[in-house]
């Protein structure tokens, strides 16, 4: 009886795996708590359905030794590619190895660059950092007291803010009230809520601007600034991602999320599938895509006066 | 059937990967699933160890990354390898230490008392780290530890082959293990009998910090790079594989051979469903109906040895 209810629940695994077809890839996201990498892995993931593909979609669930558990899994499988969003190519040196040991290509995408993958594709961040800081104190007139959240884990947080840093030294009358730095990745959002509300406290009524690494933290801030009773435009708050619940608190009268660099998260999973597609599928060689290790993909500063280009109707 | 109704579940279940999970029995396959394996195995080890004495050490995994961040870093910054690792199973040891101290000295339930070991420990790796990993190409004497070979067999294999057997026996067939389950099991019966419980929980608690140190540098030297909560995936997996691995074998009971069985069952059931194509949420949803499953037919065996006693 527990032999059967075994094997029952085991076929339920190849039940949902459907039928097996000629080409096979693999997708991992690092942290699908994180809506860029669920983002990015399921756009990959519908694009190469969309081409009739066979997808295994992975969450590492922020962890390191899951993340490549599952590597060593997708190379065992014998998939026809790999496409990472937001991964460890470094942490997972060993796996991306053992890929193109195997003849697996593996393209990555916000990841950082791998000598064993083919490419990454990814915004530039140091551009998209300097759009957003440049913008938030544009608001502020160049002057004033604010406050950061950041992401220091995150490699392409990380360069926001050490951006956001270079542009602060050439502008001395912008003073740093006070800085917080998120550290949990799994419960990230109780971190930022609890980090920043006490920043808030500490800092009331000298507050002139909130500059946010991510969207998912602004969120956050803007509900805490609107429990607070601030007023758009009192306290303007930029940040970086995009994404349609970005897009409706920019154009909602009561936020103070004011604007973002928007990064083409879909673009970038749909421009992965479409790689694999010209250099495995169709034998092109990857210089046709790109010469260098990385493919960049423009990232666009959305505000009041264009997000009506980006709301769903 | 009671003693072996989950190992031989067990066994089906690989069975059928074996049958239709393509590339399942390749040997690159089953030597990743084993080195996968041995991470979960000796943490989950080191938790039986805790609660063969009766007593929960919910702190495993935050010592295992503090013990691995502190590790890394030392290797980071070009520390002798061998101290990096001594220190790493210091602070293993420091925590059950503490932890046992805490529960026979101070009285406080274990369940606190390594609730609150875990949160200083995190704390610890976060001030570490401030919040970034310790990440590179680190020498191969460090990272040959945990991604070397012997004879052809994986490092890891043989780490696990050692944790193993040493717990097997130490509770099988030493007198301070036969003492450890009579504290486990009965004890203000073994208190009467002249056997030193609190000396035999403050050890219990011991292991389980040395094991989970062992488990923090072979993951650093892995992955070849430290991070606070590394280990932490490994928690409830651990937990899992203790559980489970207590409906067979000597049902009932932590065992050693149920626990590395239970451990080598969770990581292959992940394993196989990958190499089916299972997307992800399918993979958890499945794997907890699993372990219910598991522990639900085992209940009223379960049952019958509590009664028993």
């Amino acid at each position: 009886m527990r032999l059967f209810k075994l094997l029952a629940a085991a076929a339920v695994a190849v039940a949902v795996a459907g039928p097996a077809s000629a080409f096979e890839i693999g997708v991992i996201g690092f942290q699908f708590t994180a809506d860029t990498h669920a983002r990015v892995a399921n756009a990959a993931k519908d694009a190469a359905e969309a081409k009739g593909w066979d997808v295994t979609l992975l969450n590492s669930e922020g962890s390191l030794p899951k993340h490549a558990e599952q590597f060593d899994a997708l190379i065992a499988k014998g998939v026809d590619a790999i496409i990472v969003a937001m991964g460890k190519p470094v942490e997972a040196d060993a796996q991306f190895e053992a890929a193109k040991n195997a003849g697996i290509p593996v393209i990555t995408v916000q990841s950082g660059a791998s000598p064993h993958a083919l490419f990454e594709i990814q915004a530039n961040e140091y551009k998209i950092g300097a759009d957003a800081a440049l913008y938030l104190l544009g608001l502020m007139g160049y002057e004033g007291k604010i406050l950061e959240s950041r992401f220091e884990m995150n490699a392409a947080s990380r360069i926001r803010g050490k951006v956001l840093d270079m542009v602060l030294t050439e502008n001395p009358q912008v003073e740093v009230l006070g800085s917080f730095s998120m550290n949990r990745t799994r419960s990230w959002r109780d971190d930022v809520r609890t980090g920043m509300q006490a920043l808030l406290l500490r800092h009331q009524g000298q507050v002139e601007g909130i500059w946010v690494s991510f969207d998912g933290q602004a969120y956050i801030i803007d509900d805490l600034l609107q429990a607070q009773g601030v007023e758009r435009g009192q306290i303007p708050m930029v940040s970086v991602d995009g994404g349609e619940e970005t897009y409706r608190r920019i154009a909602d009268p009561n936020s103070s999320l004011l604007a973002t660099v928007t990064i083409p998260f879909e673009e970038m999973g749909a421009a992965a599938v479409d790689a694999v597609e010209r250099i495995v599928v169709n034998g092109e060689p990857k210089e046709n895509i790109t010469a260098g290790p990385y493919l960049f993909m423009d990232a666009v500063l959305v505000d009041e006066n264009n997000v009506g280009d980006f709301l769903k109707e | 059937m009671g003693r072996y109704g989950t190992a031989l579940a067990g066994l089906g279940m690989i069975a059928f990967f074996v049958v239709f999970a393509p590339n399942f029995a390749s040997p690159a396959n089953i030597i990743n699933v084993l080195k996968e394996t041995s991470f979960l195995a000796i943490m989950s080890l080191g938790f039986m160890l805790a609660l063969i004495v009766s007593e929960l050490d919910l702190s495993i995994a935050e010592v295992s990354s503090l013990a691995a961040v502190v590790c890394g870093a030392l290797v980071h910054f070009g520390v002798d390898p061998l101290l990096a690792v001594a220190t790493a199973l210091g602070i293993g040891f420091g925590a059950g230490v503490l932890n046992g101290i805490g529960v026979t000295v101070f009285k406080i339930p274990s369940l606190i008392m390594t609730l609150g070991t875990a949160a200083i420990a995190k704390g610890f790796g976060f001030m570490i780290t401030k919040g970034v990993g310790f990440v590179g190409r680190w020498p191969t004497s460090f990272t040959g530890i945990s991604r070397g070979e012997l004879l052809g067999i994986p490092l890891l294999v043989i780490w696990l082959a050692l944790a193993g057997f040493f717990s097997w026996f130490l509770l099988a067939h030493t007198r301070t293990g036969a003492r450890m389950i009579s504290t486990g099991e009965a004890d203000e019966a073994a208190r009467l009998s002249g056997i030193d419980v609190k000396g035999m929980k403050r050890l219990g608690l011991l292991l389980s910090g040395v094991f989970a140190a062992i488990t923090a540098v072979l993951l650093a030297a892995n992955l070849s790079s430290a991070a606070p909560q590394m280990a932490g995936d490994y928690f409830l997996y651990a937990i899992a594989a203790v559980l489970l691995g207590m409906t067979m074998f000597k049902p009932g009971h932590p065992n050693v051979l149920g626990t590395l069985f239970a451990a080598l069952v969770l990581r292959v059931l992940g394993n196989g469903l990958v190499l089916l194509g299972a997307q992800y949420y399918w993979q958890d949803i499945i794997l907890g109906l699993i372990i219910i499953g598991s522990v639900a037919f085992s209940a009223s065996v379960l049952k019958k040895v509590a009664f028993s006693i």
